[in-house]
């Protein structure tokens, strides 16, 4: 198949890169971008001292220094467990085990804000997750899910998102999927949602079956993504349709 | 959930004409959805925003259904005197929330 024999990785660029000029401008412009009332609110929580245990900052002192980069470096594998970790999926990992308060819960508005706000504190770093080591099977894995057909409509992500790139499809316009840009505003939700929010939709898209808020299966292909968008800078929290 | 970014100057010179941008975080819920009890969700929007400065009304926006989540609106007013620039939202049900930015007119 011709889709299928393109170059893949060399050339993917940012999501941002498809979008119109004036979502373009209003997503680089801190006074029109909703996204930045999550940050705000991440912020805001970050300091914020539960009614037991520490704030983050108190363990996590000049965030915009000491966390800086943060970001770029996830999903990645959990030394003490050996699990894949995303962000939201290691500030969780603090918030029970260090912070000692019950979970913020998947695409609640806490969790979103705060993945938003740490991320944001990335923005413009680029990519650089490790996929060798002990992520090598993580992102064989989320490779092979990329690659594989599936759902009644028996599609690859990479047919889209490598084969259809720049082509149109219910008014959006197909990128390479990089996914640098989340938690991401998208008009549609009319508010911020995870990335994996974001794979439920594209798996629904081709009715195949969606998996859960960090499952296995799409924290394997974020991290997959995540390769592939090496060196394409943090946009957290990006607009999009 | 409410909150407000307001961006403008924080100086002016008197006479000058100063770009005023408000974005607002409110779901503008239009309502009408079940509320799985047998009834329907009831409207809950942001139905104005005005601006007064120096005494008088410079701004008022009526926001209907139409108007998306998280809206955003620019305007602009002259430099009169140094003084509170002061925005009031009217949510359906009664509530209001206020902000307050200072210009300094030179
Ligand atoms: C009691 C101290 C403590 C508290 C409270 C705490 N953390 Fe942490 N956090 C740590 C430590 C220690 C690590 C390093 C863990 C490691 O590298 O294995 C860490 C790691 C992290 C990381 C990963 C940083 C990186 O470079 O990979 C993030 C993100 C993070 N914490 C966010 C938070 C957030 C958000 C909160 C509040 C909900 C929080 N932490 C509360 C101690 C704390
Ligand atoms: C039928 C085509 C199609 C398939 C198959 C598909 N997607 Fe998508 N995907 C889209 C469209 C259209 C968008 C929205 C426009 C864009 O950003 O590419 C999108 C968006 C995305 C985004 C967000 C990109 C951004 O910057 O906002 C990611 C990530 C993504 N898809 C990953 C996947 C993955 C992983 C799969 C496989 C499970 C997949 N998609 C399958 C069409 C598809």
């Amino acid at each position: 198949m011709a889709l299928l024999a393109l170059p893949a990785a060399a050339q993917v660029k940012s999501g941002s890169e498809f979008l119109s000029p004036g979502m373009a401008r209003q997503q680089a412009d801190e006074t029109r971008n909703p996204g930045f009332f999550w940050v705000e609110q991440g912020e805001g929580l970050f300091s914020a001292r539960p009614p037991q245990g520490q704030a983050c900052i108190v363990c996590h002192a000049e965030p915009r220094q000491s966390l800086r980069g943060a970001a770029t470096r996830y999903p990645q594998v959990d030394a003490a467990s050996g699990k894949l970790l995303n962000l939201e999926g290691r500030i969780e990992q603090c918030r029970v085990e260090r912070q000692t308060q019950p979970a913020f819960g998947h695409e609640s508005a806490e969790l979103l804000a705060m993945t938003a706000y740490i991320a944001s504190l990335s923005r413009g770093l680029p990519m650089d997750v490790a996929t060798d080591g002990a992520a090598k099977p993580f992102y064989e894995a989320g490779k092979a899910f990329f690659e594989r057909r599936q759902g009644q409509l028996n599609l690859s992500c990479q047919q889209c998102h490598d084969g259809l790139v720049g082509q149109k499809l219910r008014g959006d316009t197909i990128s390479h999927g990089a996914g640098t840009g989340y938690p991401a505003y998208r008009l549609e939700w009319n508010s911020v949602g995870s990335l994996h929010r974001r794979l439920r939709a594209c798996s629904l898209g081709v009715r195949a079956t969606q998996f859960d808020f960090g499952s296995p299966e799409y924290l394997a292909l974020e991290l997959y993504l995540a390769g592939r968008a090496k060196d394409l800078p943090v946009e957290t929290p990006a607009i999009r349709r | 959930m409410f909150n407000a970014r307001i961006t403008m100057p924080a100086e002016a010179k008197a006479g000058e004409i100063v770009e005023i941008r408000v974005l607002t975080r409110h779901p503008m819920d239009r309502g009408g959805q079940s509320d799985g009890k047998g009834g329907t969700v009831p409207r809950k929007i942001l139905n104005r925003l005005t601006a007064t400065y120096a005494g008088d009304q410079i701004f008022r926006f009526d926001m209907h259904t139409g108007v998306a989540s998280n809206p955003f609106v620019s305007f602009t007013t002259r430099a009169v005197a140094t003084g509170d620039i002061v925005f009031e939202w009217r949510e359906d049900g009664g509530a209001t929330y206020t902000r307050t930015s200072r210009l300094t007119v030179t």
